[in-house]
């Protein structure tokens, strides 16, 4: 998860996790809903179409992005306010319309950009870091049926690392969720 | 889907019942009255003071109602669910517009209280006044605020009317009529509110221009709308009416309109400022110039901080946007700063400094109390959310990701 998986893309061999199916997302949410109440955090829920409400029942935390975006968006402000000023007053003098070396009326625009670019670039790198993105497989491609959850399959998978996992128990919970069928994912 | 289970759960309640009503519309009624008792007393006292004192109240509450037009027209355009809940709410507003016409009459009276072009002796003298007399004269301005009222009045009653009739018959051609008529009347809404803050603000100052001042306008006047909607909101959720129809979840997006309108100001004001600046031309600095001098300077700064800095920062976070309690206090904190604003366009027109008086206080009062008054009444015997909207169930299940 997170950022390790980036550098170190290959997960270990063996059991990768439990998924369970199920036939619709109102079952999905209520599966959802016992395995976080359970306890479990490393989890995840698949099906071809957003589910409201389904971060809630999966207890997922809020987005991270947003409050490092905003370290990198202040940063492009101070970038752009400083570069105006050092080239304004130090760097390259000029004499433009009568104006000041340094004035903050002009500055605003360049700063807005640079603020702007900054957020927004640190956003998407980020949101593609914290996702574990770029990479070229995933264990959970191997599952079977997993490339229907794009068309009208419903699945939750609980994954080994977490710390609560252990094959018997975590099978005996999923399937007290009334599941249409429970598998386990292998890694190879 | 899983929203159903929330929504057998709901048992608001989607009529007002009388005794509430009537409470608050005597209550209305009553600060309307002493709003026009005041200026009444003003008016006798000092002509001049009064007319100034009520412009900025009049800009006020006709914008807030405006503001309402726009967003109005906007959801039907954009098809948007979440805002249903809280849709017949902004219908009452927009439908206070027709009265902003008789609020407009004041303005009509005091017309050479208020605009040196009326002068025509001095218009004479004046080299660059003579050459805008075609614009700027008394009947054109009259017949130019006639059919503003007209267009706006004509677009609030076709599109709130269309939710009314939903109501009793569900059906969908409703929705398609007020989408049709949103699409044009945006275009309207624009360039008539655009001339109108010429005529009535921009105009206060007669040889100064900046043609993108009508959108400054429009952007304090949707920003005051939506801090209006989430006060009436709360305080109807505070006395258990449409507590559980109207959720964090739509507060959270009136604060994002909160957050937007705050950002798109900002943009609009500084654009002004800065193109002024870097033209440096001494008939249009003398706007900011009278605005930095003599007291005034405080009104900017306060502008700078408390119009940008203070609610942007604070509306950028998700957690604050869902605070119910914070957003409470910021909207009444837009509702001041929007009427410095206003303040802070007319008054140094006719000020060197700023020269509080109690006048302002009724000069406000009485447009906005009495435009609350025809809000409030229009409640009665009418559903509190638009229950023949199809879309209703989705917006009261509405959750943001």
């Amino acid at each position: 998860m997170g950022l390790m998986s980036f550098f170190a893309p290959r997960v270990p061999k063996g059991v990768y996790g439990l998924m369970a199916e199920y036939d619709g997302p109102d079952t999905l949410i209520e599966a959802c809903k016992a395995v976080r109440d359970a306890g479990y955090k490393k989890t995840d829920a698949f099906s071809p179409f957003p589910i409201h409400g389904i971060e809630d029942a999966l207890g997922l935390p809020e987005s991270k992005v947003g409050k490092i975006a905003i370290l990198f968006s202040f940063t492009g402000a101070t970038i752009a306010l400083l570069m105006q000023w050092w080239t304004g007053v130090y760097g390259y003098k000029l004499i433009v319309g009568g104006k000041p070396f340094f004035a903050f009326e002009p500055s605003i625009p360049i700063t807005f950009e640079l603020t702007v670019l900054l957020s927004a670039f640190s956003s998407v790198v980020l949101m593609l870091l914290l996702n574990g993105l770029p990479r070229f497989h995933h264990p959970l491609f191997g599952a079977k049926d997993f490339h229907r959850v794009g068309d009208d399959r419903f699945m939750l998978v609980i994954e080994k690392s977490d710390p609560k996992f252990d094959e018997n128990s975590t099978r005996q919970l999923l399937e007290g969720t009334h599941p249409k069928s429970t598998q386990v994912v292998e890694s190879n | 889907m899983s929203g159903h289970d929330h929504f057998s759960s709901m048992t608001d309640r989607w009529y007002l019942d009388e005794g509430t009503w009537a409470k608050v519309r005597n209550a209305l009624i009553f600060l309307a009255i002493i709003g026009w008792a005041g200026c009444a007393a003003g008016y006798t006292m000092d002509h001049d003071r009064f007319f100034r004192s009520y412009m900025v109240g009049f800009a006020y509450s006709t914008l807030t109602c405006l503001g309402g037009l726009f967003f109005l027209q906007v959801m039907y355009l954009t098809g948007s669910a979440w805002s249903v809940t809280v849709r017949r709410i902004i219908e009452h507003l927009v439908a206070a517009i027709p009265v902003c016409a008789i609020l407009f009459i004041p303005v009509v009276l005091g017309i050479h209280n208020l605009y040196e072009w009326s002068h025509t002796e001095e218009v004479m003298k004046d080299h660059i006044l003579s050459q805008k007399v075609g614009f700027l004269n008394e009947t054109g301005f009259i017949i130019r605020g006639v059919v503003f009222f007209a267009i706006w009045s004509f677009l609030s009653w076709k599109i709130t009317s269309q939710s009314l009739a939903q109501d009793k018959d569900q059906s969908i051609a409703h929705m398609d009529t007020a989408s049709r008529w949103s699409a044009p009347g945006l275009v309207f809404t624009f360039l008539t509110v655009s001339l109108a803050a010429f005529d009535w603000l921009m105009s206060l100052a007669p040889h100064w221009y900046s043609t993108i001042f009508g959108l400054y306008i429009f952007a304090g006047g949707g920003w005051t709308f939506i801090s209006t909607m989430m006060i009436i909101c709360q305080l109807l959720r505070k006395n258990g009416i449409l507590a559980k129809s109207i959720t964090v979840e739509h507060y959270h997006d009136l604060g994002k309109w909160m957050f937007a309108t705050t950002a798109f100001w900002s943009y609009i004001a500084f654009s002004q400022y800065m193109l002024i600046w870097y033209a440096n031309l001494p008939e249009e600095t003398i706007w900011y110039k009278v605005r930095w001098e003599g007291g005034w300077e405080v009104l900017s700064y306060l502008l700078i901080v408390g119009h940008f800095f203070f609610p942007f920062l604070v509306l950028l976070a998700r957690g604050s946007k869902r605070n119910l309690g914070l957003m409470f206090g910021m909207a009444f904190w837009v509702l001041f700063i929007e009427y410095i604003d206003l303040y802070f366009v007319i008054m140094p027109n006719f000020y060197k400094s700023p020269a509080p008086h109690w006048m302002d206080f009724f000069g406000w009062l009485a447009p906005v109390a009495t435009v609350g008054v025809v809000f409030w009444s229009r409640f009665r015997g009418k559903a509190l959310v638009p229950v023949g909207d199809l879309r209703l169930e989705q917006s009261l299940v509405h959750q943001n990701l």
